[in-house]
């Protein structure tokens, strides 16, 4: 072979190898880079956002819907006189003109203006016909009640990368329901730029958010909401909750407090309002749990209705504490029933001994306190009950009647439920249906969590709490001719290690029709200044909330 | 060998008739992105009115719209329920009498 021959090989080789490359750099190397050039001159890159889904009350009424708003925003080197501009913009957009033209300033080809503006302002801001700006299509939620059950449904903020994010209550705990999947399409278009007919490339994968059905019933939540803000400000108090639920079923029926704030502007307001204290807030349930207690009593054997108390004469001490009835009343062979009807500590002292330290640990944690209650909303804590090893005589004492033992007034009225549904112990639901974007819906079903008492036990506990109402010192408020189940409760606050007798936690939790509830409510006052007792506060706020409730289910009195 | 004669008559015109149709096609289809975009802002229009609408309704189906409006209009919550009882059926009213 010639060297000529060798030579000529050797070129191509080399030249076949430097095409090899070429092409190798251009189609795999820079592939993406020349694939989005070609992109953009037969297509437009376009975003196809997930609508988030809506959230309805039971009545199938969207109290958290979307609505349809706009980005105002401005190409600075197209708008010609730039304080005309800002001038003219700021009284629609309620901004200041000086904000506006801070951005106008900038040296970009696109400036945001303002996020979310609505129709009217749209239109208003093109009937000036200023040169430069433009609008981008948005979806914002809508509150149509306002502020109502603002902490349940919480609110949609940011998250790290600018997108939708659900904090608190619903919006936080379904967010990746709630959420969608947002994704980008080409859609090809011609040399002049109309839209070929062509399938838009990767719109598969996009899918609107899941809408949420609730058990909260739309008329009772706005007349809770009603009834515990015109109480929260009658009994002078800081701040109130309140909560109804069925308790054959878990569902919660409406959930209420106070002061609340307005999701549409949450920034405006204090991170501390966020929370729903029905959930969130830890306190020392006082009276209320009482009943609690003497079902433990009653389950386990030790004590009957008609059992006498012999340690209630006067007060008793323990452990270097004397423990006094509340108002330093003392009756001597009082009955467990009248225990309860008058809210005797001491009587409840000696149910808790009777009960020993291991069953009463036992049926507190039967009863749910110690654990998460599993409600469907964010943010939901759980105060810890204190190991066996660090609980003293007095703690047993002042636990059997609510005091030196925390939770959270769901805990409490998950717990009820067992009182009020034949010692079966519900789970409490917010969320009664999951609808997908194709219509299929998802139910979700009452869930059962324990049976921490045995029905009889339950019909006893109720005939005392019924006895409670019809003759305790709340029956001045109490609705004529209905059977209710109630207790009051008067919880003093610990202060910095000791009690503050004149700030305390009013509360009333009871359940009506008692012989077949239809719902289970809890009414918690903060601080009232006007009484500082449960019965003076709370307990006309639950009986007019119960009268509405009577009312509106249609239920006769039945006495 | 002979030559298929009909086979390559019939291969030819499927290709006439096949050419013949994609022009067809394709001259249909490039007048139609207009026709499209018009579509397009029409369905736009609509889902814009759509959702304008809802809003409206929402807004007045509103229970604190409406109780603020029935307040200013002098409607005044019922205190007093009266509540019928019906009366038991005969047959039940005897067997209780006895």
């Amino acid at each position: 072979m010639s060297w000529r021959y060798k030579f000529s090989l050797f070129a191509f080789f080399v030249l076949f190898f430097l095409v090899t490359a070429r092409l190798f750099y251009w189609q795999v190397v820079r592939a993406s880079e020349l694939q989005s050039i070609a992109q953009s001159q037969y297509g437009r890159n376009i975003l196809l956002p997930a609508e988030r889904g809506e959230i309805k009350t039971s009545d199938d009424y969207s109290v958290v819907a979307n609505k349809l708003s706009y980005l105002v925003f401005a190409n600075p080197k197209e708008v010609e006189d730039k304080s005309e501009l800002s001038d003219a913009l700021a009284p629609i957009l309620k901004t200041e003109s000086s904000t506006i033209s801070a951005q106008l300033k900038l040296d970009r080809f696109w400036v945001p203006i303002k996020n979310h503006i609505d129709h009217k302002a749209k239109e208003k801001i093109e009937s000036l016909k200023f040169k430069g700006v433009g609008f981008e299509k948005q979806s914002s939620r809508f509150y149509p009640e306002a502020s109502m059950s603002a902490k349940l449904f919480g609110f949609v903020g940011k998250d790290d990368n600018g997108s939708d994010k659900g904090y608190f209550g619903l919006e936080g705990f379904y967010d990746r329901q709630l959420r969608g999947k947002s994704t980008h399409a080409v859609v090809i278009h011609d040399a002049a730029g109309r839209p070929i007919l062509s399938k838009l490339e990767g719109k598969t994968g996009q899918s609107d958010g899941r809408s949420l059905t609730l058990n909260i019933n739309r008329s009772i939540q706005f007349m809770l909401d009603e009834t515990l803000k015109d109480g929260v400000e009658r009994y002078g108090a800081t701040g109130g909750m309140a909560a109804i639920m069925d308790p054959k079923t878990g569902a919660m029926i409406a959930m209420s407090s106070f002061p609340t704030f307005d999701p549409k502007e949450y920034q405006e307001y204090s991170d501390k309002l966020y929370r729903d204290p029905l959930i969130s807030d830890t306190y020392e349930p006082g009276s209320t749990f009482k009943p609690l207690v003497m079902a433990a009593g009653l389950d386990a054997g030790l004590i009957k209705p008609d059992t006498k108390c012999p340690i209630c004469s006067g007060p008793v001490e323990i452990g270097g504490y004397e423990i006094r009835t509340w108002n330093n009343k003392y009756v001597t062979q009082g009955t467990m029933t009248d225990v309860i009807k008058r809210s005797d500590n001491t009587g409840m002292v000696y149910i808790g001994q009777s009960l020993g330290l291991d069953r009463m640990m036992s049926y507190i944690n039967k009863f749910g306190f110690g654990e998460q209650t599993g409600i469907d909303l964010q943010g939901e804590v759980v105060p810890s009950i204190r190991p066996r090893d660090s609980w003293y005589p007095i703690d047993l004492a002042t636990s059997s009647f609510g005091q030196g033992i925390t939770v959270t007034p769901i805990q409490l009225l998950t717990a009820f439920s067992a009182i009020a549904n034949n010692g079966n112990r519900m789970e409490p639901h917010v969320v009664s249906k999951i609808t997908t974007v194709d219509g299929e819906s998802i139910e979700i079903k009452p869930k059962l969590l324990g049976k921490p008492v045995s029905e009889r036990t339950a019909h006893v506990v109720t005939e005392m709490m019924v006895n409670a109402v019809d003759n305790g010192e709340s029956k001045f408020a109490k609705p004529k001719g209905y059977r209710i189940a109630g207790k009051t409760g008067t919880a003093q606050i610990p202060v910095e290690g000791h009690y503050d007798a004149n700030k305390t936690i009013a509360s009333f939790i009871g359940f009506a029709p008692a012989d077949d509830p239809k719902f289970l409510m809890l009414v918690v006052i903060d601080r009232p200044t006007t009484s500082i007792y449960g019965a003076e506060t709370a307990a006309p706020i639950f009986f007019t909330a119960a009268k509405n409730m009577f009312t509106y289910y249609g239920i006769p009195p039945s006495e | 060998m002979k030559r298929p004669k009909r086979l390559i008559i019939f291969i030819f015109l499927i290709i006439i008739s096949l050419a013949v149709a994609r022009v067809t096609i394709e001259n249909s289809i490039s007048t139609t992105g207009v026709e499209l975009i018009g579509y397009e802002e029409k369905i736009e229009e609509y889902k814009k009115s759509n959702a304008q609408l809802e809003e409206r309704y929402l807004e007045k189906s509103s229970l604190t719209k409406i109780s603020v409006s029935a307040r200013e209009k002098g409607f005044i919550e019922s205190k007093n329920q009266v509540y019928l009882s019906t009366p038991l059926p005969l047959a039940i009213k005897s067997t209780q009498a006895e």
